[in-house]
């Protein structure tokens, strides 16, 4: 057994037994999380803001903060593991991009990582399998090398797969 | 509905906490006034050898990553601002509060202060956007403070958490407040206003704890700062430092548009400034 946590804006992929990638009370963040079935590789980037365009020095030093700087990166992580550079075959699944109730669109920044991720995962030919995505609790999340799970955890609301 | 809650015994709990230390509340009274100095903040640190060695200690701790040890209070506060003083402050006459679990909110060791130290900074940083003068660090105040309320409230609320959570999804009640309210018959605000009364904390901050969630409730000259921590309040449950079951679970007030200019943009810069700030003051404070 061994874990790799995942901090905000960071991205991470493993492929030995018992490994398992974390990241902790996603928020308006997002998880897109990608498995390989052949490899069995699974990695997570940990996805705070659409767009890093707002802030080039930030975008520089943490580029996984940023979908679309976040999601090319994880995909070069999975092709270190033996998957394909392109990112044919793998399988995708989302989680997080919550928001606080009442919101309007400026505050809806969990709704804009989501659609920021599909877009960009729709360059590669990609779409998400499953995602656990909206509503107003924040998620903590893992995914399993053995067994190819992604298991979703909630203050108040205990746990499920996605 | 039974009224889980008895009011006598949080009047209590709430009489047992130990004060402030005059020091402590000099330097909220004098943050809370837009024109003091920086000179009024030293003179109080200055005076008070347990805050002087513990301020030291922050800012020669390794996040910051200064080459010279710095050993004069002036250096320590300019460089490290009035707000980590502030911090360091409250973090030692609050004692345990912010550090106990919040059973009733399901939030682990240290979840609190955690959460108040974010929303901290993140309304600082939104008061940068305000439409008119805005004293930045009253707003961090303000945040550092706005929750104190759940410490004592948590332990009367123990497991009807699931119960809140329960009305919120069926739409019995609109937001987590109000469902503190209904099982409770009161809320953290309340206990948090009583607590800042205790302590004779300065209004400003006592209108912010009791106001946070319903900021047009407060009186007008308030409104500024009371939604500054409204909106800090919520940018920091929304980068996933909140205090555990009831995260995102309250409403967003639209009227803080007359107050600050938030663009999609400057609430993205306001995350992300946040919380890069939240990590090196967090690093400091933990390592006293
Ligand atoms: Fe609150
Ligand atoms: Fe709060």
């Amino acid at each position: 057994m061994s874990q790799s946590i995942l901090g905000i804006g960071d991205y991470g992929a493993v492929k030995h037994p018992g490994g398992e990638v974390k990241t902790f009370a996603l928020g308006s963040c997002v998880a897109a999380i990608l498995l390989d079935p052949r490899t069995k590789a699974v990695g997570m980037v940990h996805v705070a803001l659409p767009d890093s365009s707002i802030n080039e020095a930030k975008a520089r030093q943490r580029p996984g903060y940023f979908a679309d700087l976040g999601l090319p990166l994880l995909i070069q992580e999975m092709a270190r593991l033996g998957s394909p550079g392109n990112g044919r075959g793998l399988v995708v699944k989302l989680v997080g991009g919550a928001s606080i109730m009442d919101h309007n669109d400026t505050f809806n920044i969990g709704k804009r990582n989501v659609l920021a991720l599909k877009k960009y995962l729709w360059a590669y030919g990609l779409g998400p399998l499953a995602e656990d995505v909206g509503g107003n609790h924040s998620r903590t999340v893992s995914v399993f090398v053995d067994t190819g799970k992604v298991i979703v955890n909630c203050p108040g609301r205990g746990q499920w797969e996605v | 509905m039974s009224k889980v809650v008895d009011r006598e015994a949080v009047r209590q709990a709430i009489e047992k906490l130990p004060l402030f230390s005059s020091a402590a509340l000099q330097l909220l009274q004098v943050i809370s006034d837009p024109d003091h100095e920086l000179e009024d903040v030293v003179k109080i640190v200055k005076f008070d050898s347990a805050l002087t060695m513990r301020v030291l200690k922050a800012v020669n701790s390794p996040v910051y990553g200064l080459v010279k040890e710095v050993t004069s209070i002036d250096r320590a506060l300019s460089y490290l601002g009035e707000r980590m003083v502030v911090s360091i402050a409250v973090q030692e006459n609050t004692g345990p509060l912010f550090s106990k679990p919040l059973d009733g909110y399901q939030s682990e060791p240290g979840g609190l202060w955690r959460h108040d130290l974010f929303t901290a900074i993140a309304s600082r940083e939104v008061a940068r956007y305000a439409k008119g003068n805005f004293d930045l660090d009253l707003a961090f105040t303000g945040g550092l403070l706005h929750d104190i309320g759940k410490s004592i409230f948590a332990t009367f609320w123990k497991d009807a958490s699931l119960e809140a959570l329960g009305q919120i999804e069926q739409g019995i009640v609109s937001d987590y407040l109000m469902a503190e309210q209904d099982l409770a018959g009161l809320d953290h605000t309340e206990v948090g206003y009583e607590m800042a009364r205790h302590w004779q904390l300065p209004e400003s901050l006592q209108a912010v704890i009791l106001h946070h969630h319903h900021p047009a409730e407060a009186i007008e000259c308030m409104q500024p700062l009371v939604y500054a921590v409204h909106v800090g309040d919520i940018v920091s449950m929304m980068a996933g430092c909140d205090t555990g079951s009831d995260g995102l679970k309250y409403q967003l007030d639209p009227g803080y548009q007359e107050f600050f200019n938030l663009s999609p943009n400057a609430l993205a810069e306001i995350v992300l400034n946040s919380e890069e700030e939240f990590s090196k003051a967090e690093a400091s404070l933990v390592s006293q």
